[in-house]
C-alpha cells in the first residue's frame, strides 16, 4: 500500500496554487493522474519521485519516503521514472544505457528481447526512432526492478501506432514485474487502455477518483455520446435550424427546431449529445 | 427538444443495459439506456427528452407496431414549409413538436384538431432531468 498525504505550494499561472492530495494506492494498481495542464500533476509526481520537497507524508508498504523530519533521497525509493523525453544518455549504447542503472545483463538482454530491441543493444540513442527511444527508457526504468515505476506522459510525443505498441509493453512489463505504475496522462485513450483507475487533478485538489469509465465518459443525462464543442452558426433550412458546432478539429452539424434554436447564441459552448443507440461508427 | 415529463414505474436491468419504464399522465412510456448515471428509482420524478425529428405521427393507428411508446395526441398547430411540416401536438398539459416531411403530412391529410398517435422508439427516448 502507498499512502500519501502531500501539500505544496505552487506558483500556477493565475497565482499561488495549492497542491493538496490525499490518496491511497494498492500494491500492482495501475493508477492515472489526469487534470489540466497547472493541475499539479507532474509535481505531485516528482514529490513521489523525491525530485521536488513537499510538506506531508509519503509512506510506501512500511518504509518512511517522506515525514516531518526525513525526506528519502530519490535513489533509495526503489522507483523506476519513465519521462516524456526519454532522458537517455546519449553517448552510451542502447544497453549500456540500461547497465549503468544496475550491472545485470541477464535482466537487460531480457527486457530488451521482451521490448524486440535485441538486434538494437548496441546502437547509439540518437540513431533510434522516438518509439524506440521511449522503449529504452522504459526498459532501463526495470532495471532496479522498481516496486514504483512513475510515468510522465511517457506517449505523448509518439505516433498513434507508436503508442500501442508501447501501452502493450508497458502493461506487459507492468504485469511482468508486479510494479505499482503511476501514470501521468491526459490522453483518454491511454488511460482507458492501462489504468484500472484514474485521479483527476483540478488546481492541485483530487476533483474525481474512480474507474477509467467512470470518470472520463461525458454524459448529459442518460445520454451517453456527449462533446464539448463551439457553437459557430445557426442556419435556417425550410421550417428547421442547422447548428453549426466546431469540436476539436471537425465540424459537426445538429437539427434544431424553432424553439430550441432560439435559446442559442453563436458562439457559446455547447453540448453536443446523443443517445448511445444513435450514432453509427465505419471503417476509416 | 420534447419535454415530457413522466414518473419511473420499472427499472430492469442486465448488465450494463436498462430498460426503464414510465408513466406520463396514464399513459405509459418506455426507455433504453446504457449504464443508468442519473440516479433514479422506481417513483422518481423526471423530464424526457425527444428530439422533434425522432417523433412519427400515426393516425387510425391499428395492429401491433414495435413503437414502445404510443401518447395520445391532439393536433394544435401546423407549420407546413416547403418540404417539412412542424406539427404541434398537445399532449395533456404539454406541448410536443413532431417534424415529417410535407408529403406525409399531406398524405396523412393531418389538421387542426386531428387525434394522432406520437410514436417515439424506446432508443430515441432519454432523461433529460430528475425532478429533486
Amino acid at each position: 500500500m502507498i499512502d500519501v498525504n502531500v501539500t505544496k505550494t505552487l506558483q500556477g499561472s493565475i497565482g499561488e496554487m495549492e497542491l493538496d492530495v490525499a490518496l491511497s494506492i494498492k500494491e500492482h494498481e495501475f493508477v492515472a493522474i489526469a487534470g489540466q495542464s497547472g493541475s499539479g500533476k507532474t509535481t505531485l509526481l516528482r514529490v513521489l519521485a523525491g525530485l521536488e520537497n513537499a510538506n506531508g507524508t509519503i509512506k510506501v508498504s512500511n518504509e518512511i519516503w517522506l515525514d516531518a523530519t526525513n525526506s528519502l533521497a530519490t535513489q533509495k525509493r526503489g522507483i523506476g521514472f519513465v519521462f516524456q523525453d526519454y532522458a537517455l544518455f546519449a553517448n552510451m549504447s542502447v544497453e549500456e544505457n540500461l547497465l549503468y542503472v544496475q550491472k545485470d545483463r541477464q535482466l537487460a538482454s531480457h527486457l530488451l528481447e521482451l521490448t524486440g530491441l535485441g538486434e538494437l543493444r548496441k546502437r547509439l540513442p540518437n540513431t533510434l526512432s522516438g518509439g524506440q527511444k521511449q522503449r529504452v527508457s522504459l526498459c532501463r526504468a526495470f532495471m532496479k526492478r522498481p516496486k514504483l515505476l512513475l510515468m510522465d506522459e511517457p506517449l505523448s510525443a509518439l505516433d498513434p501506432s507508436m503508442r500501442s505498441k508501447l501501452q502493450h509493453d508497458i502493461l506487459a512489463l507492468h504485469k511482468e514485474f508486479g510494479t505499482t505504475t503511476i501514470m501521468v496522462s491526459h490522453d483518454p485513450s491511454e488511460i482507458y487502455r492501462l489504468a484500472s483507475r484514474v485521479v483527476m487533478l483540478n488546481q492541485g485538489k483530487i476533483v474525481q477518483d474512480g474507474s477509467p469509465k467512470d470518470v472520463l465518459l461525458k454524459t448529459q443525462g442518460s445520454q451517453k455520446f456527449s462533446l464539448t464543442g463551439e457553437l459557430l452558426e445557426i442556419i435556417k433550412a425550410d421550417i428547421i435550424n442547422i447548428a453549426i458546432v466546431a469540436i476539436g478539429q471537425q465540424i459537426v452539424e445538429i437539427v434544431l427546431d424553432e424553439e430550441e434554436a432560439s435559446t442559442f447564441v453563436e458562439g457559446e459552448m455547447v453540448h453536443v449529445s446523443t443517445k448511445a443507440f444513435a450514432p453509427s461508427l465505419s471503417h476509416l | 427538444m420534447n419535454h415530457i415529463k413522466a414518473v419511473v414505474t420499472k427499472i430492469e436491468t442486465i448488465d450494463y443495459l436498462s430498460v426503464v419504464s414510465f408513466e406520463a399522465d396514464n399513459q405509459p412510456l418506455r426507455m433504453m439506456a446504457l449504464g443508468l448515471n442519473v440516479p433514479i428509482e422506481v417513483g422518481s420524478k423526471v423530464t424526457l427528452g425527444a428530439k422533434a425529428t425522432n417523433i412519427a405521427l400515426a393516425k387510425n393507428l391499428s395492429g401491433m407496431i414495435s413503437m414502445s411508446n404510443q401518447l395520445n395526441c391532439v393536433v394544435e398547430k401546423l407549420n407546413k414549409g416547403s418540404l417539412l411540416c412542424s406539427v404541434k401536438l398537445s399532449f395533456n398539459d404539454s406541448i410536443l413538436e413532431s417534424i415529417t416531411t410535407l408529403a406525409s403530412a399531406l398524405e396523412m391529410d393531418i389538421e387542426v384538431g386531428d387525434k394522432i398517435v406520437a410514436l417515439i422508439k424506446a432508443s430515441e427516448l432519454s432523461v433529460l432531468e430528475l425532478e429533486s
